[in-house]
């Protein structure tokens, strides 16, 4: 096995590691929710090693958990996910190799790192925020642990700056390839921002310079670059919402601590939520996209259907990316109402357009290849997709003026909608995509046909059951975020729910086992400890 | 453009515009007054926010069925929400109360009863203490 095959299987086990710590997280939480008594032995236990001045309260230790939730398991299973299948795909696409080999390695323990610290000031530290961090509770110190909220914007910081690497290293080696002469910044940003493919189409194309839709390039390839913009652009702008939240923390250490209401509350939650969805609303979409581009076809053995109108809606679903933002302030009366309806809901509905087309050329593909194979790669992009048709249609529903007044911070939101894309959605694609890799970098085929359906029926009837009885409560008025005291009013549903929760975890188990059988204790090891007489991976 | 991929636009194009057409217009109760109509309010009731307390004009609040009534939300340190209940648990409405800001949104409740009031943004580890039982009195 050659040397960036084993650091990418190296970002999957990682990877794997976040999601079985991101999902015991959520399977306490869950049981927290619907059982509040039963972990206290367990939080006894833990607050022993807690640093906090006092003993922390149940919901201090769940809001503490909340907040690091989602990093682990979007900045710990899904980016190291996507780096490590990058960093192999990318290059054997161009059939060259990444531009910066030594980042390879830098951004695997950059993002390990950065993720480990922001969990350790979450699940010990008790910063409580949530990942939300609206102006000014992050630097409002008595309620947010000081301790927490330092290692929590450094650990932060060293996630953006290391996706920040990431991406320039996969820009440059996908822009390299279609023009392998050296760029100036502004050639590069011109390309980021499809300048160059918007020249062309006028007529005035610039040869010499460098064109993400150039033609050699794979669709793939083209949505990787083009869905590193925007993650170019979340990173930034989290790491500007950090920094604040780091000076104010440095400051009040020192005693010395600076006015919150200094601070428009309103503009940084217009520019937080700019920037977050960009990763919500933007590389989410287009990687994905760009993964059943690549996927599909080769899995069916036929060409992508509709190849010309994919790669414009790539290219069209940044400024689509760029402009939705307010669906998220659609319940801030002082937002200006012509935001709420341009940006929160009608750009937002742009979004229908670009994964609506993306889906019907995917599901298209399949059609017109018919008879076709159900492999386990295919079985999980399939199912990738009703994650996505279901989520994005509640997300649609949400990001709605009117509707939105009765939905807003309300478990529909949280569970229909993003729970749905996560887990039914991205994480069935992660899936898929180990799922195909593995034979392709080890030579080895999966293991067991019959723990492969186990854990896509498993993981898909449990994350449905799950975020779809959690959206009923919504509707009846469950919030997000609230642990309500007992008799709890929506019992039934959290107790559903917490079924629909161990049944994901079985699915997950069931993966674990089958990846281990397939790779060998000692191999899946040997990626995460170096040895001085290493076990071939490829043995099979 | 395939034929079959100008017919899903197609498609795609009349959902957007049926499902935008129908929640924008009056069938939606509420958008006939916040979009449309703007009525001028009959009633303000001012509510303030701070502290994790949910602070109410002295005497609570008491509306008439079928009437306008405009609520003014102000918080002194974070971010809360005003959300209206049922009694049943059910959300009637709810808004961000932006520190900084006058947060205002006007409604008129159709059935008479009592109403509770929840904040529905997190604001620190107290956040579920802010609950208010029958906060609004809504008469006939």
């Amino acid at each position: 096995m050659g040397w960036i095959e084993k650091w990418t299987l190296r970002f999957a086990v990682v990877a794997l590691i976040f999601l079985a710590m991101t999902g015991f997280e959520g399977v306490l939480m869950r049981t927290h929710m619907a059982a509040p008594e039963a972990l206290a032995g367990f939080e006894q236990a833990l607050n022993a090693v807690r640093i906090a001045d006092h003993e922390p309260t149940p919901a201090e230790l769940l809001y503490g958990m909340m907040t690091v939730h989602p990093i682990v398991g979007v900045y710990g299973f899904a980016y190291m996910s996507v780096m490590g299948a990058f960093y192999f795909l990318v290059p054997y696409l161009l059939k060259k190799e990444i531009r910066h080999k030594k980042l390879v390695p830098l951004n695997f323990w950059l993002q390990t790192g950065g993720v480990l610290l922001c969990w350790l000031s979450g699940f010990f530290g008790l910063f409580n925020s949530l990942y939300t961090l609206y102006w000014p509770l992050p630097v409002s110190f008595d309620r947010v642990p000081l301790v927490g909220t330092i290692p929590f914007t450094v650990g932060a910081a060293v996630i953006m700056v290391n996706i920040l690497l990431f991406s320039f290293n996969t820009f440059s080696t996908v822009l390299s390839k279609s023009n392998p002469q050296s760029y100036s910044f502004w050639q590069f940003l011109r390309a980021a921002f499809g300048i160059s493919r918007l020249m062309k189409w006028l007529g005035k194309e610039d040869k010499n310079a460098p064109n993400l839709d150039y033609n050699g390039l794979p669709v793939f390839v083209v949505a990787v670059a083009r869905g590193s913009i925007d993650t170019v652009i979340n990173a930034i702008v989290l790491l500007t919402a950090g920094a604040l939240i780091l000076v104010y923390g440095l400051a009040a250490l020192l005693g010395h601590p600076l006015n919150p209401m200094a601070v428009d509350a309103l503009v940084y939650k217009n520019w937080f939520w700019w920037g977050l969805d960009m990763v919500a609303d933007g590389n989410v979409l287009i990687y994905t996209a760009g993964v059943w581009y690549l996927l599909i076809p080769l899995l069916v053995g036929r060409r992508l259907f509709g190849e010309s109108v994919v790669r414009t809606v790539i290219m069209v679903d940044l400024l689509v990316s760029l402009g939705v933002w307010s669906h998220h302030l659609l319940g801030d009366q002082v937002q200006p109402l012509w935001m709420r309806l341009l940006s929160g809901q009608i750009i937002t509905w742009g979004e229908f357009f670009t994964m609506g087309l993306t889906i019907f050329a995917s599901l298209m593909t399949i059609w017109k290849a018919r008879p076709v194979k159900i492999t386990t790669p295919l079985l999980f992009i399939l199912g990738s997709i009703f994650g996505f048709i279901i989520g994005g249609g509640a997300g649609l529903i949400q990001a709605n003026v009117g509707l939105n007044l009765i939905l807003h911070n309300t478990q529909w939101v949280i569970m229909t909608h993003a729970h749905t894309l996560l887990l039914t959605g991205l994480s069935m694609l992660l899936f898929a995509v180990i799922y195909a890799l593995v034979p392709m970098l080890t030579g080895r085929e999966i293991r067991s046909r019959a723990l492969t359906l186990a854990h896509f029926w498993f993981w898909t009837v449990g994350s449905v059951l799950m975020t779809y009885v959690m959206g009923m409560a919504g509707s009846q008025g469950m919030l997000r975020r609230m642990l309500y005291p007992q008799p709890n009013p929506y019992q039934v549903y959290l107790n559903v729910a917490w079924v629909g929760g161990i049944l994901m975890t079985i699915g997950f188990l069931a993966f674990l086992v089958n990846l281990v059988a397939t790779l060998g204790w000692e191999s899946v090891l040997g990626l995460v400890i170096e040895r001085k007489h290493p076990v071939p991976v490829a043995a099979g | 453009m395939d034929r079959q991929e100008r017919i899903w636009l197609g498609v795609l194009v009349a959902v957007f515009a049926l499902v935008n057409v129908i929640t924008l217009s009056p069938l939606v109760p509420w958008q006939q007054w916040i979009l449309w109509d703007r009525p001028t309010p009959q009633q303000q009731v001012r509510v303030e926010f701070g502290d994790y307390q949910i602070r109410l004009p002295s005497g609570g609040i008491q509306v008439k069925a079928g009437e306008f009534v405009e609520f003014v939300a102000t918080s002194q340190d974070v971010t809360y929400g005003l959300g209206v209940f049922r009694k049943d648990g059910r959300m009637v409405f709810q808004m961000q109360v932006v520190p900084g800001h006058e947060n205002r949104i006007v409604w008129r409740f159709d059935q008479p009863g009592a109403y509770d009031i929840r904040s529905t943004e997190y604001s620190g580890p107290r956040h579920p203490e802010m609950f208010v039982p029958d906060a609004i009195q809504v008469t006939p």
